[in-house]
């Protein structure tokens, strides 16, 4: 049984215009020590997602269609007493900007210690402090910063404290929405690579979500790139990024400078992302889209394969199979 | 340092320390060295990248070069005239020459202004052109900064605008002028990888269409590579390899550059990059001092017995390619 099964899962806001569908049927599964990547423009749904996953969608959004099983169990029918007792312990979320999460007057250690004696209430705070020693030697953070306050710590040891946090309950499941964005490229290649090896210790299942093409390619095992609200193309990393078939993947592609390649295909994608309280009919990306044909704007695309897990959400793609 | 014709811009030996005042019960005064001798020279039409990670002193630069802040030591010639020592009517004609775009395009511009009068505002201070004539200019300058039809944005305000528009705007604004030099903070490090590369084009449109200089500060080697004529790698305040694009990021010769690359995702580049390893696996826990490299502390090829004594200085390789550190002397 696969850890996580999304089933059509249809997120919306409630806005002073009438509903906005943030995540547009999105289905998925996950197996425990697999990661998988959302990328995406920033509004494409993707941080939603993972609130979403968490129960934690802000006052004016709900869930409303969709399953999410984890572990075979329907999360968006738990109550939210329920839910609490399965967030963090079995599913932790690493936020954006996540070193500004810390409580500037409390230690570090204690933060932490605080995050396992809640879901543990048994737990003497002593062998709590035990097992943070334990988490800050996983991420190699020196345990004698324990007792540190966060502003003594440097940006990339406070994203470390925070990995450390996540990590407290050991749940099967992370979420990790941006978790790098705000670091140097040298710590963030220390932190994913640490990361990487956590991953495999503890067969964790991770979700990446970042709009940074490069370290989603770089980590996970499956993508699923996302355009206004919908899944528009999903496979394992080799077929989505070597063999892209969805104009949006490609245009997102060859708008990425690299280090290799031709320093002049770097090629923006035209026009803005649509509207998501009145969707177009037909395919959203059409009117950006290099490759569109008539039937783009009328016909709703649907899901076509292309290999074995591979599939896109294209008329063209459906015309030439 | 570089053997061509006319720089325009020519910085030699730029110190900057913040001075701190230290806490009110006696916590011990410490300086912060932001720039250390740095020296370069930027060449007319050309689009000179500065690449360093947060903190390396890269913005320091910039703003040293727009006169936002005063060199502690040396000198700064803009068309060989020295610009650290301006004030009064000098000083305001030389911010005509000169201009800035900045990092977030959610705080550069004024909520309550106009794009019309935001980007006129330049023309405005320095008394250019009358009202009728400044609209023209402004039609120009948002036209040149890709916002078409222009007409249609000049009463629009900021929260209007998606994040693209208004970095566009900004550039508008910095453009209205005809300034010789503009100065791109990491201009798009707020935007989505599709605007960016908007962005980049357009910047690359103006050197070609208003012969601007442009400095491009960034912490990306990728997007300095697509960007730009030659590279600046700067770390912890001092320049440790200069060169052309190509050259810097094809051929890194700076242990430090060389853990750059090694850092980036290797994305699409599997088994065409290869592997340099000159970061230590732990750091050196030395403290920070003025002398030696400031790499030491983290560099796996150092020389223990030089390296932190001695500063190294940039040395040329040949082909304008310019490194500082010792074990290539």
């Amino acid at each position: 049984m696969a850890l996580l099964e999304v089933e059509n899962l249809c997120i919306d806001y409630r806005t002073k215009n009438g509903y906005l569908r943030a995540v547009d049927g999105v289905s998925f599964s996950l197996d425990r020590g697999q990661s998988l990547g959302f990328v995406g423009e920033s509004g494409c749904g993707k941080t939603t997602i993972g609130m979403g996953l968490m129960g934690l969608l802000p006052p004016n959004g709900f869930i409303r269609e969709g399953r999410i099983l984890f572990e075979g169990e329907d999360l968006v029918k738990l109550s939210p007493d329920e839910m609490r007792a399965v967030r963090w312990r079995k599913i932790a979320m690493i936020f954006q900007a996540a070193m500004n999460a810390l409580n500037p007057v409390q230690r570090v250690g204690d933060q932490v210690a605080e995050a396992i004696l809640v879901h543990n209430p048994g737990l003497s705070k002593e062998k709590a402090m035990e097992q943070v020693e334990e988490l800050f030697e996983l991420v190699g953070i020196e345990t004698d910063r324990m007792r540190d306050y966060p502003h003594q710590y440097s940006g990339g040891m406070k994203q470390r404290a925070i990995i450390a946090m996540a990590l407290a309950c050991r749940p099967a499941l992370i979420i990790a929405d941006e978790p790098t964005t705000a670091l140097d490229v040298i710590v963030q290649d220390q932190i994913l690579a640490e990361t990487r090896a956590l991953q495999k210790e503890f067969n964790i299942g991770i979700i990446f979500i970042s709009h940074d093409i490069s370290i989603v390619a770089d980590m996970c095992h499956d993508i699923g790139v996302m355009y206004a609200g919908q899944l528009v193309e999903y496979g394992s990393r080799e077929e989505v990024f070597e063999d892209p078939v969805h104009p949006y993947t490609k245009a997102l592609l060859s708008s990425f400078p690299t280090l290799t390649g031709q320093k002049a295909d770097l090629v923006p994608i035209p026009g803005e992302t649509p509207d998501l309280i009145e969707p177009q009919l037909g395919c959203r990306f059409c009117d950006r889209c290099r490759e569109q044909i008539p039937s783009c704007k009328e016909k709703t695309p649907e899901w076509v394969a292309m290999g074995h897990r591979h599939k896109a959400l294209c008329c063209r793609c459906e015309m030439g199979r | 340092m570089q053997d061509r014709p006319e720089p325009i811009l020519d910085i030699q030996n730029v110190e900057k320390i913040y001075r701190s005042k230290g806490a009110l019960f006696g916590a011990r005064r410490k300086d912060v060295v932001a720039l250390r001798n740095v020296s370069l020279k930027i060449c007319e039409g050309e689009i000179f990248g500065l690449v360093g990670e947060s903190g390396s002193g890269k913005t320091t630069v910039g703003r040293l070069i727009v006169g936002l802040e005063d060199v502690t030591a040396g000198n700064i010639l803009l068309d060989r005239e020295n610009i650290t020592q301006l004030k009064g009517r000098a000083l305001k004609a030389f911010r005509r020459k000169v201009q800035m775009i900045f990092q977030d395009p959610y705080q550069s511009l004024n909520p309550q202004r106009s794009v019309l009068d935001t980007v006129s505002e330049p023309l405005v201070i320095h008394r250019l052109g009358r009202s009728a004539d400044r609209k023209e200019q402004v039609h120009k300058a948002l036209k040149a900064a890709g916002l078409s039809p222009p007409e249609n944005f000049f009463y629009r305000y900021p929260h209007r605008l998606s994040g693209g528009q208004r970095q566009r705007v900004a550039i508008a604004r910095a453009m209205v002028l005809n300034p010789k030099f503009v100065i791109a903070d990491e201009p798009t490090s707020m935007l989505d990888a599709s605007i960016s590369a908007q962005i980049f084009n357009i910047l690359l449109k103006l050197r070609e269409s208003l012969d601007v200089t442009q400095m491009f500060i960034t912490h990306s080697l990728a997007a300095a590579r697509y960007l730009c004529d030659r590279i600046a790698v700067i770390y912890r305040g001092k320049v440790m390899e200069v060169g052309s694009g190509e050259m810097v990021i094809r051929n890194p010769r700076h242990p430090y550059t060389q853990a750059l690359i090694d850092a980036l995702p290797k994305f699409r580049t599997r088994g065409v990059v290869k592997r340099y390893d000159t970061l230590l696996e732990k750091d050196r826990r030395l403290e920070a001092t003025l002398t030696g490299c400031p790499f030491y502390p983290r560099c796996a090829v150092a020389d223990e017995r030089r390296c932190h004594r001695e500063d190294p200085e940039l040395k040329l390789l040949g082909d304008g390619h310019y490194v500082a550190c010792f074990r290539l002397a």
